[in-house]
């Protein structure tokens, strides 16, 4: 396999089956002591499995506050794992020293949530987007300030903005900022946070194709998080959908979106906002009812269980398997074998309906 | 009377390269109890409209235009010449805002306190603006908190703003903004952090707090789904304009300028085949501190006349509700002044 993969050569936006990252049981806890006698633990990111291959998109989505920005910052190692294995490109980076890791820091970037706080106030543009050039000792001077000016463009800023500072510009515009920095090193992988939320739609579209110009030139490999489904499942390839710090469901993009399976996805994806006012006033939506459960205190079986309009008894007291049905993983009781045999196929939507004219 | 009447407003920055014309002659109305949507490009002077009808310009901004009334009152930023005027709309402002008049920033990090603990900051405003004790305060907190959906609000009290996620803070930041029963509330982008069923349940609350009390909002975005689901009415900005005017239907089955025409098109929803290119609108948005003589969108029109590089586009009425600001609506030659 190792071999043959040497002789395919990546061309114009293919899936290259050859894994970058392979991560395994990761799990990120974070410690909460105040005005308690024990240590609790936020479990923001519990027990999580998956792979991404060259020039492939994994999307995620869920629930705010389910963990994906934890997950994507302890991929990058800006946190520590609390337990689990993450393989860059078969080497194991988990533990590696911070000199170690240097080398990997280049290949591995991240675009952040938050284009304010990323960037630094006091440095002018040009220097922001040069500044990882000049740390990794990257081009001379003056090549430098040629790729500012060609980065600049690529994100539909203008090369004379070079001088200004962040505070001039706008949300948007500070984002695009952030993603010429990101993309001056040349990366391999970049973890995006989402990158376009802060962004009006039309950029928003021009910078969803910029990325994808970019994976089909390059073979760079996303992992992008985002809330607009939409924008989410045009880029993807395969999507995790997370819930409390678990992946709940996983798969071929079209084919969740078609036809989701866990009860969570389900909810997500009919929650979505059209934008047409007259499918607006008329879409029915899953309204989850139910305490929101709280990541320091999660329910003892199935992480959805207190707001599932299908949880059983078995739900309340054990965490679902992933079952896992061709390319796609689904944790749920509902698709365990046992339940399978009862239903004829894969569709719970006649309980859904039923469920709705109550 | 409408709630809030804005005309003519202009707001330019100093900056060390000139002159930046971020608002230029906007004016529009908001009623009592309705939804207006505000959409535009990133850049287009969205937030920088509603920091200057807030009063909380950067110290290089400057009103140069325009009146503000806001409840009967008038708050017009500009033509404050003397000390005395400036600090008599300082107070005016300091007693509307966070009390009649409420703001749910973009960036919630702005506006937390990072080393204050999340109920302290929910308390203080409640505090500051209604008589009550702090225990009335800290139930009245809790109660916004659980509407808001923020899972074991006692817990979450004592803690601290990194440690919430970015969807949560911003879920504390409307919460903040309900507390005193503004009659306004000016949302900034304030459901793009959020994931959708949470944002669902936020929309369906900003619905129910606008029928229950007839708090009005301004709802600013780049989402057309947050409009097409929320909104009553839209107002498209482009280049620091209001470029088009309409009632929600009006702007998406009847639009007219060619920017509106764009950023339909530039929709995306999961109902979409992945493999259909998207379509942005090409080109940059203009250069603020060098605008065109004639429309802003010039360079990136497809419809581009001679006319147009001339001379500002004219707005035309369509309906009472619905206006646009383009030449390709304005047969009246009258209109044009230059030859
Ligand atoms: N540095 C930290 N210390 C303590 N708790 C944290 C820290 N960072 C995140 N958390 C907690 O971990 C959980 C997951 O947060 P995370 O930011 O990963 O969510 P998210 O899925 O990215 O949400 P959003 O969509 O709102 O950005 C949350 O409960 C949050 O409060
Ligand atoms: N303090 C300032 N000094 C100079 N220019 C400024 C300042 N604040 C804003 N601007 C400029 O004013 C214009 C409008 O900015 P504004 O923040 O209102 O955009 P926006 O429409 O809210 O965009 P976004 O959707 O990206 O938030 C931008 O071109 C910005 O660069
Ligand atoms: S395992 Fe049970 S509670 Fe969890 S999603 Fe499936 S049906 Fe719902
Ligand atoms: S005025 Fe001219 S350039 Fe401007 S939008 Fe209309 S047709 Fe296009
Ligand atoms: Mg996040
Ligand atoms: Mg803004």
């Amino acid at each position: 396999m190792k071999v043959i993969s040497q002789f395919l050569r990546f061309d114009g936006g293919d899936i290259i089956n050859e894994k970058l990252l392979e991560v395994k049981d990761v799990c990120k806890y974070f410690e909460v002591k105040r005005g308690y006698k024990e240590p609790q633990y936020v479990k923001a990111v519990n027990h999580v499995s998956f792979e991404i291959n060259k020039g492939e998109t994994l999307g995620l989505v869920g629930e705010s506050g389910c963990g994906k920005s934890s997950l994507g910052r302890t991929l990058l190692r800006i946190y520590e794992p609390t337990s689990g294995s993450i393989k860059y490109r078969g080497d194991e980076i988990t533990h590696l020293s911070k000199h170690r890791l240097l080398p990997y820091r280049k290949k591995i970037q991240m675009i952040f949530q938050d284009p304010y706080a990323s960037l630094n106030a006091r440095l002018t543009v040009g220097e922001i987007i040069a500044e990882p050039m000049v740390i990794h000792k990257m081009y001379n001077p003056k090549h430098r300030i040629e790729r500012v000016q060609e980065l600049l463009k690529t994100v539909g800023l203008k090369p004379d903005h070079i001088r200004r500072y962040p505070h001039e510009f706008s949300g948007g515009q500070r984002q695009r900022i952030g993603i010429a920095r990101t993309l001056a090193l040349d990366p391999e992988f970049i973890v995006c946070d989402e990158p376009i939320s802060a962004l009006d739609v039309s950029i928003q579209a021009q910078v969803i194709n910029l990325l994808e110009k970019i994976q089909a030139e390059r073979g760079i490999s996303y992992l992008f998080i985002a809330h607009d489904l939409g924008m989410v499942k045009h880029i993807s390839h395969r999507i995790g959908v997370m819930y409390l710090g678990h992946i709940v469901e996983m798969g071929p993009s079209n084919e969740i979106y078609r036809a989701p399976y866990h009860p969570y996805t389900k909810a997500l994806l009919s929650a979505e906002p059209i934008p047409d006012p007259k499918s607006a006033r008329t879409k029915k939506r899953i309204l989850l009812e139910g305490e929101i459960p709280s990541p320091i205190n999660p329910p003892k079986g199935c992480p959805f269980v207190t707001r599932c309009p299908y949880a059983m008894e078995d739900c309340q007291v054990a965490m679902p398997n992933s079952y896992k049905f061709g390319d796609r993983l689904v944790a749920c009781f509902l698709y365990s074998p046992r339940r399978l045999r009862q239903r004829e196929n894969f569709s719970i939507e006649p309980l859904l309906n039923k469920k709705q004219e109550d | 009377m409408s709630l809030l009447e804005i005309n003519n407003l202009t707001t330019q920055f100093k900056t060390n390269q000139g002159t930046v014309s971020a608002l230029r002659d906007v004016s529009y109305q908001v009623e009592a109890g309705e939804v207006l949507g505000i959409v535009g490009e990133s850049g287009s002077g969205k937030s920088v409209g509603m920091l200057t009808l807030m009063g909380l310009l950067a110290s290089n901004g400057r009103v140069t235009s325009g009146t503000i009334k806001f409840d009967g009152e008038d708050i017009s930023p500009s033509n404050l010449d003397s000390k005395k005027k400036r600090n008599d709309y300082e107070n005016k402002m300091r007693a509307l805002r966070g009390n009649k008049m409420s703001m749910i920033f973009q960036d919630p990090m702005t506006f937390l306190n990072p080393v204050l603990k999340i109920g302290i900051q929910m308390t203080e405003g409640i505090l500051a603006h209604t008589k009550c004790t702090k225990a009335e305060a800290r139930k009245r907190a809790v109660e916004l908190m659980k509407q808001v959906g923020i899972p074991s609000p006692k817990n979450r009290f004592e803690q601290y703003p990194f440690e919430f996620s970015g969807g949560m803070r911003q879920r504390i930041i409307i919460a903040i903004a309900l507390a005193c029963n503004p009659k306004l509330i000016i949302a900034d982008e304030p459901t793009t952090a959020l994931d959708v069923t949470v944002q669902a349940q936020i929309l369906e609350l900003i619905k129910k707090i606008t029928k229950d009390t007839g708090t009005a909002v301004i709802m600013i975005t780049h989402d057309l789904g947050v409009v097409a689901t929320l909104c009553d009415r839209i107002a498209i900005m482009y280049g620091g304009k209001i470029v088009e005017e309409g009632t929600t239907d009006e702007i998406f089955y009847k639009s007219k300028h060619p920017y509106t025409e764009g950023l339909l098109k530039s929709i995306n929803n999961s109902e979409k085949d992945t493999s259909e290119p998207l379509i942005p609108i090409p080109g940059t948005p203009p250069d603020l501190l060098n605008l065109p003589k004639g429309c802003a969108f010039m360079a990136r029109c497809p419809y581009t006349m001679k006319i147009c590089k001339a001379q500002q586009p004219v707005t035309t009425k369509y309906s009472k509700t619905h206006s646009c600001s383009c030449w390709l609506y304005c047969m009246d030659e009258s209109y044009i002044t230059v030859s």
